[in-house]
């Protein structure tokens, strides 16, 4: 195995992954659609990249590389609207959301693809309930070492990413409790959780190799860590999100997550040390259980306040850097979210308001389309 | 008092028994026989036991016994129709007005080919004209059952159940429709001519309306206990079937638009997740055997040749009817030619018009029924055969559903 190298890209572009629900139009359980999907979508010209994901419930949209959020969100818009159309000419709905909230793992059916297959094999039914839907930001870097200083500098910032996007309360057809249950199936991987302490990339380099020759992982894929390096693209890739139930929140947390990347670069405020790491798994539970109104230590800094505090702390502190890349308003909208309430907060009131799970996914499908 | 009086006499009362539970055991064991065994969906065991045990193979079960089911079938058919109803979805329709175009025309390059066919074969007019109209209905059990067993999801699938539903109603109002004639040539009196297809499809829709709202009345005062909405709806079909028929109306009718009306009108989707679970199979186990059972095998050799020329020409005009629209709708090529094959079995509605026009005009009930009834028991097996055949090449069928 040769060392990994990574590939220089363009500082602070940022492109976004998301993993969306396909439901029909009957029970709003999920459906099995996504090869009926591509076969219909792949004919035509389209704008971003549409995939298949492990489950063919699931479909996978990423972007491309972009300098500023509007132009992402534009993108964002384009390829809604052919999932959209192909959806409605199949019968099908796509709605956003961390889990769906009632279907069981048992019925799902894994997509015809040799890595899938394999996964599948691998992991048993921890496969199959990883039926989850995140968000996936991508965050250019200029070289290894300043991406693994964003990595685990960004690191004290997840909680609040975890508690913007919280969109799984329901899971298998009962209330969590959680806002975000999504990330509970995540954690069941044994190779979830954070990235290995190393601030140079010959560091990393050499751990991954160690892992490798040992036989525990072949490539970067088979980490599941909630942020990693991605050389090949030569981005850091937060995956702690869980799919908004809009693509503006997807793009507004993009915008986020670049504008505290450019102040982490620029500025270098505290220094990253393991340390940063001593309260990570509490902030992170109390993300995941409470969302915004979770409680986040910051062990460095000795503060201790809710998420929704820390979000208005943070936008004060990057709004420079914020009205440098010109996302101002998507940060507006975060800022809001963390005063009003997240999607699973929405979602809650939601089926306090219908009676049932089925309206529930229909009216998220709902707000998918509309935006 | 004689001493044993305790001891039933010789040979026992057999009368007493009920037939349909030894029917439905006999058949639940050849349905799971031939999942074990040969791989194939339970119903070819069921149609199996049907048939064997029927009165045509000399089996135990004789004609006046079939008679006796008779309600029992009725309210098994009306149990898949209204299953079927709330499968078909108007928005679908609306944002896929193509699929609309789909299922005319299949529906009526299915009729205009039979049509011709039987004409070519010299079948009168008439007759040929009824019976072409009552093959454009695909039978709804074999279709609904296939989708239950293999848990089929995917455009075949819900094409395949759309078109069923659209094609049974279809199937009904020409066949009605050719009703005005059929007065007109038998009693050549105008008023019925012109007021009995009338009223029996707007008569058939309005009962299925009120039916539909008053089971969401009901449903909204039982509120989410799925036990409690299983067996309302339950009763509520029962009592439909059996109102239509004191209403003289269509059974057919009243059903399928009873399950498309409560699903269109259920706004907050409360009735989404509704299904008639184990009881629903059990009925379904029911209605194939009593129906193989019921199939008039002397009727075959009779008119094999009509049947077989109506089955190929069914075929022909379904398959070229997906085909033509298949780019339109959003379908591949090879999905269109797994939909046309999906749509052939032929039973439940095809039986009860013929059994209705036989009814209603004894004399052109036997020459209909050689007609019709043989291309019914040539697509029995073959039929639901290619149907099974048509989900699995599909990928639609689900892994460890196929056996």
């Amino acid at each position: 195995m040769e060392a990994i190298a990574f590939k220089p890209s363009a500082p602070l572009t940022i492109g976004v992954e998301l993993e969306l629900q396909l439901v029909n139009t009957r029970d709003c359980d999920l459906t099995r659609a996504a090869s009926d999907m591509l076969a219909l979508i792949e004919k035509k010209p389209h704008p971003g990249e549409i995939k298949p994901e492990i489950t063919e419930s699931m479909i996978e949209i990423s972007t491309g590389i972009h300098t500023h959020h509007d132009a992402l969100l534009a993108e964002l818009c384009e390829i809604r609207k052919t999932l959209v159309a192909a959806a409605d000419q199949l019968n099908v709905r796509v709605a956003g959301g961390g889990a769906h909230p009632f279907q069981h793992w048992s019925d799902r059916r894994i997509f015809d693809r040799p890595r899938f297959k394999h996964v599948s094999q691998l992991y048993g039914y921890l496969a199959k309930q990883f039926t989850v839907f995140g968000q996936h930001i991508h965050v250019g870097c200029p070289d290894g070492d300043d991406a693994l200083y964003l990595l685990h500098s960004f690191a004290r910032y997840l909680p609040q990413f975890i508690a913007l996007s919280a969109s799984s309360p329901y899971y298998q057809g009962v209330d969590t409790a959680f806002d975000s249950s999504r990330l509970n199936a995540v954690f069941a991987f044994p190779l979830s959780g954070r990235a290995p302490f190393a601030l140079k990339w010959s560091e990393f380099t050499a751990y991954f190799e160690r892992m490798s020759v040992s036989g525990i992982v072949e490539s970067m894929k088979d980490f599941y860590w909630d942020v990693r390096p991605k050389p090949e693209f030569g981005t850091i890739e937060i995956r702690v999100c869980d799919t908004p139930l809009t693509v503006e929140r997807a793009a507004a947390l993009a915008g986020y997550a670049q504008a505290i990347c450019r102040w982490l670069l620029v500025e270098r405020p505290g220094k990253v040390t393991e340390d940063n790491y001593l309260a990570y798994t509490y902030n992170r539970f109390q993300a995941c259980r409470f969302g915004l109104e979770g409680e986040v230590v910051d062990p460095v800094g000795g503060v201790r306040r809710t998420i929704a505090e820390d979000v208005a702390a943070t936008l004060q502190a990057i709004s420079v850097h914020a009205r440098e890349l010109d996302c101002e308003a998507p940060l507006q909208l975060l800022g809001r979210i963390a005063r009003d309430g997240n999607d699973a907060r929405w979602m809650r009131d939601a089926f306090a308001d219908a009676g049932s799970l089925p309206d529930l996914v229909w009216q998220q499908a709902e707000r998918f389309r509309a935006g | 008092m004689p001493e044993l009086f305790f001891l039933p006499s010789w040979p026992p009362a057999v009368q007493a028994l009920p037939w349909y539970a030894l029917l439905l055991l006999a058949a639940a064991i050849a349905g799971e026989l031939v999942r074990r065994w040969l791989h194939l969906p339970r119903l070819f065991g069921w149609i199996a036991a049907g048939i064997l045990l029927g009165p045509q193979a000399g089996g135990i079960v004789s004609e006046a016994m079939l008679e006796d089911m008779r309600g029992i079938l009725d309210v098994a058919i009306g149990v898949v129709l209204f299953q079927l109803g709330q499968r078909v979805d108007f928005g679908w329709l609306r944002r896929n007005p193509w699929l609309l175009a789909t299922s005319v025309l299949e529906a009526g390059l299915a009729f205009a080919a039979m049509f011709a066919v039987l004409l070519l074969i010299e079948v009168p007019p008439l007759l040929a004209a009824l019976a072409a109209a009552i093959g454009i209905a695909t039978g709804p059990a074999v279709v609904l059952s296939l989708t239950r067993e293999l848990r089929a999801q995917g455009q075949v699938t819900e094409r395949m159940l759309l078109l069923t539903s659209l094609n049974c109603v279809y199937a009904f109002v020409v066949v009605h429709v050719l009703l005005a004639w059929l007065h007109q040539e038998y009693s050549n009196e105008w008023l019925s001519a012109i007021w009995h297809p009338l009223y029996l499809i707007f008569g058939s829709l309005f009962l299925a309306l009120v039916f539909a709202l008053a089971t969401l009345v009901l449903l909204a005062l039982l509120g989410r206990r799925a036990e409690a909405q299983y067996i309302a709806v339950f009763a509520l079909v029962v009592t439909a079937v059996y109102a239509a028929a004191a209403l003289k109306l269509s059974g057919v009718l009243v059903l399928l638009g009873y399950g498309v009306m409560a699903r269109a009108f259920d706004a907050k989707r409360r009735f989404a997740s509704f299904t008639f679970g184990r009881l629903g199979q059990i009925l379904l186990v029911l209605l194939f055997a009593i129906t193989a059972a019921t199939l008039d095998l002397d009727l075959v050799p009779l008119g094999a040749v009509a049947g077989a020329v109506l089955v190929a020409a069914r075929y022909l005009g379904k398959a070229v009817g997906v085909f033509a629209l298949a780019p339109a709708s959003g379908l591949s090529m090879r999905k269109a030619s797994l939909l046309a094959l999906s749509l052939m079995p032929m039973s439940g509605v095809a039986l009860i018009l013929v059994n209705d026009m036989s009814m209603l005009f004894p004399g052109l009930g036997s020459a209909l029924a050689s007609v019709v009834v043989s291309a019914i028991v040539l697509l029995e097996v073959l039929g639901a055969a290619a149907a099974y055949f048509a989900l699995v090449r599909a990928g639609e069928a689900e892994e460890s559903a196929k056996a």
